[in-house]
């Protein structure tokens, strides 16, 4: 590596030194308590998944480059130099990461993993060495944002057969707003994913709440939050930030994909708009008694996979337990603590990636499907598209035998007409 | 040896509690000067009142006792005993009348706090020989462990002896007039310090504790200052 990029790489490192990514750099002890915290390493056994292990990695560059020790005294702290091969590392260690945050319920003093590898994420953008994938789906997300008067056209187009199939389906009055787009003044701004399974269901609950909702040009996911880079991520969540207040609408709500959530509820700032999970809107509805379920629908046991980025880092626990309540009878918990629950095994990127990363995912994600089996459930739920792909994925290759199924969908075919 | 002791007992622990000084603050100043994280960094379910969950956290180490039992003993013995050092060694410049809010002889705990502050030192080595806390460790965790094991062995011998064999060469009141003139800036060695039969024991605890002082600021011992934050962060 050259001194001239090793010096830009070290520029990027420089601007993600903020005050937490201080604490986190100066504080491990390495104590080992984080050791099974990691669904990697509990699945797989290789110590490079341990969380510490995964954090030395970027600390001993750290210590190189930002320490007087790094020219003093490099061998106390194992200091490492900035080269290809600790690039490879840095891959390695943030690629197998999903971000989950699990091990901050074990380290003493809740180092976050997850901000420690946006720093392995960055160098290997700026190295160019990141999935390319990842960065080709940002940077179309960001191209819909600036051009989207070419797309509104095709878009509208598709939305009229999604319309028929929710008409045919909820049997419900055929007129202009069954899906409605661009309403300004509306209460609530969906924004969905780019599936006919991510607006056709929503659609029918928010029709039968009588919600005055419209649905948002854009896809709710955040490819720049994936990849790691902080620029291209702001700019995919201002696409939404602005139509909302174009709309002058009071709520945003994001449909069933984790990371678009946190990002969006936490990453927004101050808004005059609050920001919801579809899976806290369809509670409420339930509370304020404005739509009904059939609880005779799903005969069979149920268990509720909580996505990381909604439940643990996103705070969304209790309301789907409520929706589940008018669900079904045989509710099953995976873990005892939802909190603690396993990562899917898919998240920080790496069901994007597709079959570059299926190997992987399977082989890390084995502790989820034992917990899922431990519940004897026929339907594994949950709220989150990532998770809904990874679930499916090991439903297949373990051949778990249960229905993965989207808890919105789940909502949409027990309504009961009003 | 003479001229050694001195270097050893005066100039470097004016040096010692120099660095330890300035370098912990110029540090800490350092790293809350940074700009905060533009996001909350908490996780849920949150409990309230947050600060209140971020002391326990931080002085009870829940996480250490739910995950690693065994440690957790360990860890809460070492660090009570710690304070109790702490207490131990403040008395030894001077009368405090609140430390002896529970009247207790001084240096307190009639040996048995070095004791086990050695032992847990010991537990925390060993067990780092061992995977997998051996390849998340580096030299620094084994380097600190083994100096603060010396600097108590050598610290605790001389608080054995009076405790358990009744050695009285060299007294409290030794100490006292030994580290009050380091205090008032007029050093003065007694002879008792520098030439009775423990002298030699005092010198390496006094110079292993330097070393760790003068160590302390740039390890990761900082999280004696930075766990509180940290876990605030956690708690939101």
């Amino acid at each position: 590596m050259d001194a001239k990029t090793r010096d830009d790489l070290l520029g990027l490192f420089q601007s993600k030194l903020n005050e937490a990514m201080r604490f986190y750099l100066e504080t491990c002890t390495r104590c080992g308590t984080c050791t099974e915290a990691c669904h990697v390493y509990a699945s797989m056994g290789q110590v490079r998944y341990i969380a510490a292990y995964r954090h030395e990695i970027i600390r001993r560059l750290y210590k190189k480059y930002f320490k007087a020790r790094g020219k003093v005294w490099p061998s106390v702290g194992e200091s490492k130099e900035l080269t290809e091969m600790a690039l490879e590392e840095l891959f390695d260690a943030a690629y197998s990461c999903t971000g989950c945050r699990r091990c901050m319920l074990y380290c003493p003093f809740s180092i976050d993993t997850q901000m420690l590898m946006s720093i392995a994420k960055l160098l290997l953008i700026g190295a160019h060495t990141e999935p390319e994938t990842l960065t080709m789906l940002a940077d179309m997300s960001i191209e819909k944002g600036k051009s989207i008067e070419m797309f509104k056209e095709g878009f509208i187009q598709g939305l009229k057969r999604l319309e028929e199939e929710v008409v045919a389906k909820w049997q419900m009055e055929a007129g202009e707003a069954v899906i409605p787009v661009d309403v300004e003044g509306a209460d609530l701004l969906y924004v969905a994913l780019a599936g006919a399974h991510s607006i056709i269901p929503a659609a029918a609950v928010f029709n039968a709440a009588g919600e005055k909702w419209t649905l948002s040009f854009f896809e709710a996911v955040n490819f720049g939050a994936f990849v790691g880079d902080p620029t291209k991520t702001k700019l995919i969540l201002e696409r939404i930030v602005n139509e909302a207040k174009r709309l002058k609408v009071k709520e945003v709500c994001i449909c069933e994909c984790g990371t678009a959530y946190r990002v969006m509820k936490q990453l927004s700032g101050k808004q005059p708009f609050t920001v919801s999970s579809i899976t806290d809107v369809h509670a409420r509805y339930l509370k304020e008694g404005r739509i009904r379920l059939d609880k005779s629908k799903f005969n069979v046991p149920i268990t509720y996979h909580d996505p990381c980025q909604i439940a643990r880092n996103g705070g969304v626990i209790d309301p789907p337990r409520y929706i589940l309540q008018h669900l079904t009878d045989d509710y099953r918990e995976l873990s005892p603590e939802p909190a603690y629950n396993w990562c899917c095994g898919g998240g920080g990127g790496l069901v994007a990636l597709g079959d570059e990363t299926h190997d992987f995912r399977m082989k890390s994600a084995r502790v989820k499907v034992d917990q899922v089996q431990g519940t004897g459930a026929k339907i594994l739920t949950t709220a989150c598209e990532n998770c809904h792909a990874q679930l499916s994925d090991l439903n297949k290759h373990y051949k778990m035998e249960v229905d993965v199924t989207f808890l919105s969908s789940m909502v949409a075919d027990a309504l009961v007409p009003a | 040896m003479e001229t050694l002791s001195y270097i050893i007992l005066v100039p470097m622990v004016y040096l010692a509690a120099a660095v330890f000084v300035i370098g912990t603050t110029v540090r800490l100043v350092n790293i809350f000067k940074a700009p905060k994280h533009p996001t909350t960094l908490q996780i849920y379910p949150a409990k309230k009142p947050a600060w209140l969950w971020a002391l326990h956290d931080t002085f009870l180490f829940p996480t250490v006792r739910r995950h690693k039992p065994l440690l957790w003993v360990f860890l809460i013995i070492f660090h009570a005993c710690l304070l109790l050092l702490i207490i131990g060694h403040l008395e030894l410049f001077g009368d405090y009348p609140i430390l002896q809010i529970i009247p207790h002889e001084i240096f307190l705990g009639k040996g048995m706090v070095g004791l086990l502050t050695a032992l847990s030192l010991l537990y925390f080595l060993f067990r780092r020989f061992r995977s997998p806390v051996r390849e998340l460790s580096v030299p620094e965790d084994y380097y600190l462990l083994i100096l603060l094991f010396l600097v108590v062995l050598f610290g605790s011998q001389m608080d054995w002896a009076r405790n358990w064999y009744y050695y009285d060469g060299m007294t409290v009141d030794d100490y006292r007039t030994y580290l009050g003139s380091l205090i008032a800036f007029e050093p003065y060695l007694p002879a008792s310090v520098t030439e009775s039969g423990h002298s030699f024991m005092l010198l390496l605890h006094v110079f292993l504790a330097n070393l760790f002082l003068i160590f302390f600021p740039f390890s990761q011992a900082m999280h004696a200052f930075l766990s509180l934050p940290m876990n605030k962060l956690r708690r939101g």
